[in-house]
């Protein structure tokens, strides 16, 4: 993670303090996290900062610029407000658990933010997906948490051939599908399955909640 | 242009970025589905923009048009997705009042389709104060539901514990329990029935909560 990410999540911390618990809304705040955390690549607002040449911006000045939306968004909330929560993956036994450990450390470097620091309950929590599948080149996680989106949580390659991503998810129900090779969705072997009225395609359920 | 100037426009421009997404949002021109087809797209977000024109969050809508496109559905049916969880976050708007949150109204949308009759969601919404989310029980709801648990034996089960001061966490662990007997070959009833008298022994008796709650306190988030 770069330092710019670091900082940003340390602001996003100092921030979530700072505000009312019934300001925060838990999906946002996991959804933001995630975001930040699953960017590898240089993001709009990095490509934005450059196109217009502002140093002075670019690094600490744009993590300030973030909290600073951050605290606008809690103050906008009511009209401006994500259910979504960014991501997730977990299973890996008989069903998902969540790892019930908020401020564990992740499985690839990924901070949880203490539930004490945004708000008991509805914090986000630690959550880890597995899939095995040694023949895939690619797996992310897909699902209401991310809206989604393929690519946005790629899963991590471990030299066993699983695949994984430990991922902060909003407490509640969450359904969710690996994406194989940017192209095959297929539910998660371990996990409950959850129906589709909508496309007819099966996903899988995690139960996420703080222990 | 100074470096002055340009730094204070860059902020403007946040600024002005800020105030103006509520109202973007509404108008949904902002938004950019991945739908490769135009037709449906422009389908899409007359859909997405009509929704907005009520009220109603558009990042549930713009999720589910998401999930069809990651599902290779035809557009014809990513269309009838959004517009039926349009209808269906209207709905759970109305039942769920005086909740207005994005996530409380995923979930009642959620609950709705996968079968937790209506009325039920109105008597989730009562058994806990206004200000107090209930998207966990009804997450739990809807999964006991989905498990194959009557909706009517779920609700009960679950709005006791609402009652008697369970936590959020208490709610979703009978969520999760029965979740996992069930997978595990248990019969739903039978995983309710035992896993909610699991939880309920771990609350005070209501005599207890009535002598200890002053009046007008909250229950435990």
């Amino acid at each position: 993670m770069s330092d710019g990410q670091d900082r940003i999540i340390a602001q996003v911390r100092a921030t979530l303090r700072e505000a009312p618990e019934a300001q925060a809304d838990p999906r946002a705040v996991a959804q933001l996290l995630s975001a930040v955390w699953a960017a590898p690549r240089p993001s709009a607002w990095r490509r934005f900062l450059d196109a217009w040449r502002v140093p002075a911006l670019s690094g600490l000045g744009a993590s300030a610029v973030a909290a600073f939306a951050l605290f606008a968004g809690f103050l906008a909330r009511g009209s401006v407000e994500p259910r979504a929560e960014r991501e997730p993956m977990m299973a890996t036994g008989e069903f998902p658990t969540p790892t019930g450990a908020p401020d564990a450390a992740l499985a690839g470097g990924v901070p949880v933010i203490p539930a004490a620091a945004i708000g008991g309950e509805s914090a986000p929590v630690a959550t880890q997906f597995v899939l095995d599948r040694a023949d895939a080149r690619s797996v992310s996680l897909v699902g209401d948490f991310n809206e989604w989106q393929g690519g946005a949580l790629p899963l991590t390659r471990l030299e066993s051939g699983l695949w994984t991503a430990t991922v902060p998810l909003a407490p509640g129900r969450h359904v969710y599908a690996f994406l194989i090779d940017g192209t095959l969705m297929v539910a998660d072997p371990r996990a409950p399955k959850a129906g589709d009225a909508d496309y007819g395609r099966e996903g899988s359920v995690v139960m996420v909640f703080a222990r | 242009m100074s470096m002055h100037r340009r730094v204070i426009t860059l902020v403007a421009l946040v600024l002005a970025s800020v105030s103006a997404a509520p109202a973007l949002a509404a108008q949904q021109g902002s938004v950019v589905l991945p739908i490769a087809d135009a037709r449906t797209r422009t389908a899409v977000e007359r859909e997405i923009a009509r929704a907005a024109a009520k009220g109603l969050p558009v990042q549930p809508l713009i999720a589910k048009a998401n999930e069809g496109v990651a599902k290779q559905a035809s557009g014809e049916r990513i269309q009838e997705a959004v517009a039926s969880l349009a209808k269906r976050l209207e709905q759970a708007r109305a039942l769920l009042a005086p909740s207005m949150s994005v996530a409380e109204l995923a979930s009642g949308a959620e609950a709705l389709v996968n079968g937790v009759p209506a009325p039920m969601l109105k008597q989730i919404r009562a058994s806990w104060p206004a200000e107090r989310s209930v998207v966990m029980p009804i997450d739990v709801l809807t999964e006991l539901v989905v498990r194959g648990i009557p909706a009517k034996h779920a609700l009960e089960q679950i709005t006791a514990l609402m009652r008697r001061g369970a936590t959020a966490a208490q709610i979703a662990s009978l969520g999760q329990s029965v979740q996992a007997d069930v997978v595990a070959g248990l019969a739903p009833d039978a995983a309710l029935e035992v896993r909610a008298r699991g939880v309920m022994s771990l609350l005070p008796s209501p005599a207890a909560t009535a002598s200890l709650a002053p009046t007008g306190s909250r229950p435990p988030r």
